[in-house]
């Protein structure tokens, strides 16, 4: 009886330093969005005293984000990511439920050296398939096109092997009472195992979409034509410098630009993400 | 019968309307820039094509922004290789030499041949300083477009403060100023260079320069002199600056840093590009100078910038168009606004006779102390392999300025055997076989 009370002080200790060490980790992660936050709205880009602090010293002004519209082509570079990262989505989720369910399913002749083959391409580091890509654009007359920044991915050797080890984990009884029903295998495929796959889907849709929103060297190498910038390469357009130049203020402002979607969609739906990636196992 | 008139007909018609519209279209060219000193930069780019393309119907120039100049000669060499040679591209000005050694881009003669203008009465314009570095074995493959040299800039209220009376000259003066103007703790350092990869090679070959060195053998890209008196003076020099006299800060320096830490009075000399001038001068809220990169040995320092050159597989079409967009964009008064509106300086001497650009210059002196600087100026490291043997001496320029146990004999020696082992497929073709 009289070591609870000390037992409780304890756990309340652990509790306070536990909570403490959680907020230091979450400002370490957050501080350089917080710092492109308050840059953003800095009337003084170039350097003001007090231009590394996070804290808004100041009357907030809204100049960097017009420079930002204004150097940018915002609204095409928007609509631009947009078309490359939902035309990759959809041929993804269609190839790789495909694909997974093939592997995951399906027996035939010479199914685990094709997996590995398909697993090989994890391996690879993409600057090596520049060059050949780009070659096989050219043949296709895909050259400096959206549809040629998406087509390499649309076989994800990640998305297949993902949904392989989701559909493993649906058991087969399910698929079994929908054949005694009478449903052929693609019925069974659209009926019972999609849904039972969604969380799995959603999971690979999230990495898919982040993946290509901020991808940089692919679309600068595949697009040439202006119209069809995308808001990464768009975004580089006018905040790098090459000779020691360094406007904050516009860099932190067209960044915020950039990532504000993606960010309030993930604020938007933050619980089924979360949920999803518990579910599917993908950290 | 009637019939086949008809289809003979419409044939004619098909292979007329064919050929007039082969005839009556632009040729279409593509343009690859990089990111210069500033972003709204490239939007100023895109303003002289969209100018070129209004001012005649011959030629349609595409601008496609590049990124940086590193990721420039990636894509531009990769389109090349995927079969979509890019007919002009503005590349690094010291890039050229490799590229041509491997075969990439046309001499510049190809091109001019096909509006019958001869190289090398167009070139006799430019400032001999940047002659060297668009030639390669005696031929002409790149015309300078953008240049710049490395300059001092201080803050003369600083100066004034500290009770200098003007800007240092050697590396000694140098030392003693920026011992004046620091203050302790970081709260103002005397003098900051940025140690960032491309920037630091730049530096570095300035400094060796000044110390009475050549760093590179100009004549045979297979020799670099980085264990040699000249560069370990400079290495040791740069070293002791932030370790020694402790007037700079120690670790790697980015560009963006310098320019940020003189703008905030945090420093108060700071070497920086030429290129930056503009910048410097719309954000500097201080009376601000610029002066002649100190000498040790002697006055000297490279050449920087960027070039125009044209890949190999364009079409007889294409070279004649992009020679045509080349001589617009570098006819003396374009290449003037664009020196007038970046910091550039032009390489092209015969802007500086224009009425418009004397009337700039006497407005802002310090833009003529970088033409002032020219007569100083040599080629810049154009090697086999440049990136990787820039690299070697940058790897150990920025160990240096990190680790204060590190000697300068040993960050010299690696330097050199790194920088060897690059070139040496080059030289076993070269200088190191008996060649036919």
């Amino acid at each position: 009886m009289r070591s609870d009370p000390l037992g409780r002080h304890m756990r309340h200790a652990l509790y306070c330093v536990a909570v403490g060490l959680f907020c230091g980790i979450v400002l370490v992660w957050s501080s350089p969005f917080l710092w492109m936050l308050v840059a953003s709205f800095r009337p003084d880009s170039f350097g003001a005293a007090g231009m590394a602090s996070l804290w808004p010293d100041f009357t907030p002004t809204l100049e960097h984000f017009g420079y930002a519209l204004e150097d940018g082509d915002f609204p095409l570079w928007y609509l631009n990511t947009l078309i490359l990262v939902s035309g990759t989505l959809v041929v993804q989720l269609i190839t790789v439920t495909m694909a997974g369910y093939t592997f995951a399913r399906l027996t035939f002749r010479g199914k685990d050296l094709l997996f590995a083959i398909f697993l090989f391409q994890l391996m690879l580091a993409p600057p090596v398939l520049i060059v050949p890509n780009l070659t096989t654009l050219v043949k296709l007359g895909l050259y400096d096109s959206l549809i040629g920044v998406m087509a390499p991915y649309w076989g994800s050797a990640f998305g297949i092997f993902l949904m392989r080890q989701v559909f493993r984990t649906i058991p087969r009884d399910f698929e079994e009472a929908a054949i005694i029903d009478g449903c052929a295998w693609w019925q069974v495929l659209i009926h019972v195992l999609i849904p039972l796959a969604k969380p799995g889907l959603l999971a690979f849709s999230v990495v898919s979409v982040v993946f290509h929103w901020n991808e940089f060297l692919w679309p600068l190498m595949v697009i040439n034509d202006p119209s069809k910038q995308v808001l990464t390469v768009g975004l580089v357009s006018f905040a790098l410098g090459a000779e020691g130049a360094s406007d904050w203020g516009l860099i932190a402002a067209g960044t915020l630009l950039v990532t504000a979607p993606l960010f309030i969609a993930f604020v938007l739906f933050q619980r089924q993400f979360v949920n999803s990636f518990m579910f599917s196992g993908v950290k | 019968m009637r019939i086949e008139r008809l289809i003979s007909g419409i044939a004619a018609l098909a292979v007329s309307t064919a050929l007039a519209t082969t005839v009556l279209a632009a040729e279409r060219i593509e343009f690859m820039f990089p990111a210069p000193v500033q972003g709204k930069l490239s939007r100023e780019m895109q303003k002289l094509v969209k100018e070129f393309n209004t001012s005649q119907s011959d030629v349609e120039v595409v601008g496609v922004f590049t990124g940086s100049y590193d990721d420039t000669k990636i894509k531009s060499q990769a389109s090349a290789e995927a079969g979509k040679p890019p007919a002009v591209v503005l590349m690094s000005a010291n890039f050229a030499t490799e590229l041509a050694m491997n075969d990439l881009i046309v001499p510049m003669g190809e091109l001019a041949g096909t509006a019958n203008v001869d190289t090398e009465a167009f070139m006799s314009e430019f400032w001999p300083a940047v002659r060297p570095n668009a030639y390669f074995n005696g031929t002409l493959y790149s015309i300078p477009f953008q240049n710049s040299t490395p300059i001092l800039y201080y803050n003369k209220d600083h100066f004034a403060e500290a009770g200098i009376k003007k800007a240092p000259e050697t590396w000694g003066e140098w030392v003693d100023a920026a011992k004046k103007l620091t203050k302790a703790d970081g709260e103002r350092w005397g003098l900051m260079m940025p140690s960032n990869y491309d920037y630091n090679g730049w530096l570095v070959q300035a400094l060796t320069m000044s110390n009475g060195g050549q760093f590179y053998n100009p004549a045979y890209p297979g020799e670099i002199y980085y264990d040699h008196a000249s560069t370990k003076g400079a290495l040791k020099f740069w070293r002791d600056l932030a370790q020694e006299y402790k007037v700079m800060p120690t670790g790697v320096t980015d560009s963006k840093q310098v320019s940020t830490s003189f703008f905030t009075g945090k420093t108060s000399m700071i070497v920086l590009s030429t290129g930056a001038l503009s910048f410097v001068r719309e954000n500097a809220k201080f009376a601000y100078d610029v002066a002649f990169l100190p000498r040790n040995v002697r006055n000297a320092v490279p050449i920087g910038g960027a070039s125009l050159v044209s890949f190999k597989g364009t079409t007889p079409e294409q070279k004649k168009a992009a020679w045509t967009f080349i001589s617009w964009l570098t006819a003396p008064d374009k290449i003037g606004h664009w020196s007038r509106f970046t910091g550039y300086f032009s390489p092209r001497q015969t802007a500086y006779d224009l009425p418009e650009m004397k009337q700039f210059i006497a407005a802002n002196p310090d833009a003529l102390r970088a033409v002032e600087q020219l007569r100083y100026s040599q080629p810049w490291i154009a090697t086999y392999n440049t990136v990787g043997v820039r690299k070697a001496v940058e790897d150990q320029m920025q160990a240096l300025l990190s680790d204060a146990g590190l000697s300068v004999d040993e960050a010299a020696a690696k330097a050199q055997k790194d920088a060897d082992e690059l070139m040496q497929p080059y030289i076993e073709k070269t200088a190191g076989a008996l060649i036919n």
